[in-house]
């Protein structure tokens, strides 16, 4: 395949006929020009927001003042953002094990049973994927309402816990498809117990899939606005804080700071998991191509 | 197979195994999904919810339905979700022809980078683009006369935050499409001499057009109900279904109607899904 290695553009060019090279020259630097504007979109907001954590002004206009450390360590003293932020790392660090399991065991029932109600379950689990996050949490609200439990931090890791476990499932079955169901039975024929052949057939398969879910679960959990939003008491958790936080002009300079440092470990813990993904190939429930397909 | 030999002592351990391994999850989704969406389904028939003894009617729904204010909170979030939809749109056909026939060892790259920005920290974006459409900020700045005010705190904001957001929702499904394509076809194309207009009308639209549907409908039914993009960068021309849903329950404390149009979201969402679903099953695109 010599042609991936030309630039963008060129394996088209060299079919066409002679005297258009100008054309194909033109048309290159048009893709390039949608590119970086495709780019700017995506993720020059947060450009923005790592240079102005360094500004040393407390409002968000250019030009920028000079340069400053200080918003991080306002940031870093700022004890209701402290307490949000320890409030999303306690939720997510639970809700995340708990979608593990049961994003698993689920994942295993849909796609290794046959029963009746399968497709009912199916569409069941995979129902708060679909739906609005805004619906789900209004309903939570009102059931717990009606059911008078009060709304706290159990209230959000619980409705958290149900949004988040079919995307572990997802994950999970389509790794699970892959996967040659003649190896379990090879294994379970040669005298396996059902134990050995999880342990020793299943697990190494999934493993990079488990891992790759542990982290979306965890990221979802610690983004998630919606959901808390409708389910959370008198606290905050992260996002809410943040919110809450751009209404207020005084506190923008201090987003910005915890921002740019919340976005660095995420762009690291999400780029593993999709490192991970892609190495079993489970990628595809996120659309993703495996590294064979491609 | 070794369950020829042992048929009967197979199924039933199946049989509890397959309990054991559904109990939990399905106990919860039941508990903490399903009910809460029967409560809520109740309380848009109760008369004054939440005291159900106040007899059952459907009242909510009606005003709900033919509430003039309501009816212009429609109309505001369509035009506004279907412009989003069309700058999505108009950048994820490209994007996704070049990601599949173009980049070569970019594709990859692309992919992830998608992911990436739909994965970071949602809020923190939407505020980011205060900075970009401010009074103060750098396209008014880059911009040379007096401050355009209505970058911020309108409508514009809203879309252009909403297509940032949903961007990758829309790539996805088209790009998943087009890679379904055989090249050859375009190739043919151009040997007969069609231009990038005939190709596009002709062979990457239409048989894109599945994908095409399924991100339209992915990104729809959660753009019908954002509330945070508006609240954020929105003014008072952007008030969405989002809000007034929000709104309602929370500082009106209106939970029949609350209830009633939470319910008729829900319902949309499902049909639009369901129909997601069964183009993908016909276009075996849901890998």
């Amino acid at each position: 395949m010599a042609e991936v290695a030309r630039p963008a553009g060129a394996g088209v060019a060299v079919r066409v006929p002679a005297g258009v090279r100008a054309r194909a020259a033109v048309n290159t630097a048009l893709w390039r020009l949608f590119l970086g504007f495709t780019f700017l979109a995506l993720f020059g907001p947060l450009v923005i927001l790592l240079l102005f954590s360094f500004n040393d002004s407390n409002i968000l206009a250019f030009p920028l003042e000079g340069f400053t450390l200080n918003w991080y360590s306002v940031a870093w003293q700022d004890t209701l953002l402290r307490e949000s932020l320890v409030n999303s790392t306690v939720v997510a660090f639970i809700v995340a094990p708990v979608c593990l399991v049961l994003g698993t065991l689920t994942g295993f029932g849909l796609t290794r049973f046959r029963f009746h109600g399968r497709g009912l379950i199916g569409g069941l689990v995979g129902a708060p994927l679909i739906l609005p996050w805004e619906v789900i949490g209004i309903a939570a609200l009102m059931a717990y309402g009606r059911m008078h439990i009060e709304l706290n931090l159990r209230t959000v890791i619980a409705t958290q816990t149900i949004c988040t476990f079919p995307l572990v499932t997802a994950i999970v079955s389509a790794q699970l498809f892959r996967f040659e169901r003649v190896q379990e039975e090879a294994a379970i024929d040669l005298g396996c117990s059902r134990l050995q052949v999880l342990r020793h057939i299943i697990m190494p398969h999934i493993a990079s899939a488990l891992a790759a879910s542990a982290i979306f679960a965890f990221t979802w959990s610690f983004n998630n606005f919606e959901i808390s939003f409708f389910t959370i008491g008198f606290q905050q958790t992260f996002p809410i804080w943040v919110y809450s936080s751009v209404r207020n002009p005084d506190h923008t300079a201090v987003v910005n700071a915890v921002s740019v440092v919340i976005s660095a470990v995420q762009v690291v813990m999400i780029y593993a998991a999709l490192k991970l993904l892609r190495r079993g190939g489970a990628a595809s429930a996120l659309g993703i191509p495996s590294e064979e397909e491609l | 197979m070794a369950a020829v030999a042992t048929p009967v002592r197979r199924t039933r351990r199946t049989g509890r195994g397959i309990f054991g391994i559904m109990f939990a999850p399905v106990t919860l989704l039941i508990v903490l999904f399903l009910a809460p969406m029967l409560i809520m389904v109740q309380m848009s028939v109760v008369r004054f919810p939440p005291n159900v003894a106040s007899g059952y009617v459907l009242e909510h729904y009606r005003t709900v339905l033919t509430d003039p204010i309501n009816l212009k909170i429609w109309w505001t979030t369509l035009y506004i979700g279907s412009t989003a939809m069309a700058i999505m749109l108009a950048i994820a056909m490209p994007l996704a022809y070049y990601m599949v026939f173009k980049a070569g060892k970019w594709e990859l790259f692309i992919l992830l980078a998608l992911v990436l920005a739909d994965e970071l920290a949602p809020v923190v974006k939407i505020y980011a683009w205060q900075s970009i459409l401010g009074r103060e900020g750098i396209l008014n700045w880059l911009i040379p006369g007096s401050p355009i005010a209505w970058l911020l705190f309108s409508r514009f904001a809203v879309i252009v935050t909403l297509a940032s957001t949903y961007i990758t929702y829309t790539t996805i499904p088209i790009y998943a499409a087009m890679k379904a394509i055989d090249f050859s076809m375009i190739e043919a194309a151009v040997d007969l001499g069609a231009g990038w207009w005939t190709q596009a009308r002709k062979i990457l639209i239409p048989l894109a057009a599945p994908g095409i549907f399924i991100a339209m409908i992915l990104v729809y039914i959660p753009m019908l109900t954002d509330f945070v993009t508006a609240d954020i960068v929105g003014g008072t021309g952007s008030y969405m279904m989002g809000q007034r849903v929000r709104d309602l329950i929370l500082s009106g404390g209106d939970w029949g109607s609350g209830a009633a149009l939470n319910f008729v979201m829900l319902v949309v969402s499902v049909v639009a899904s369901v129909f997601a679903y069964w183009l993908a099953r016909l276009n075996k695109i849901d890998r």
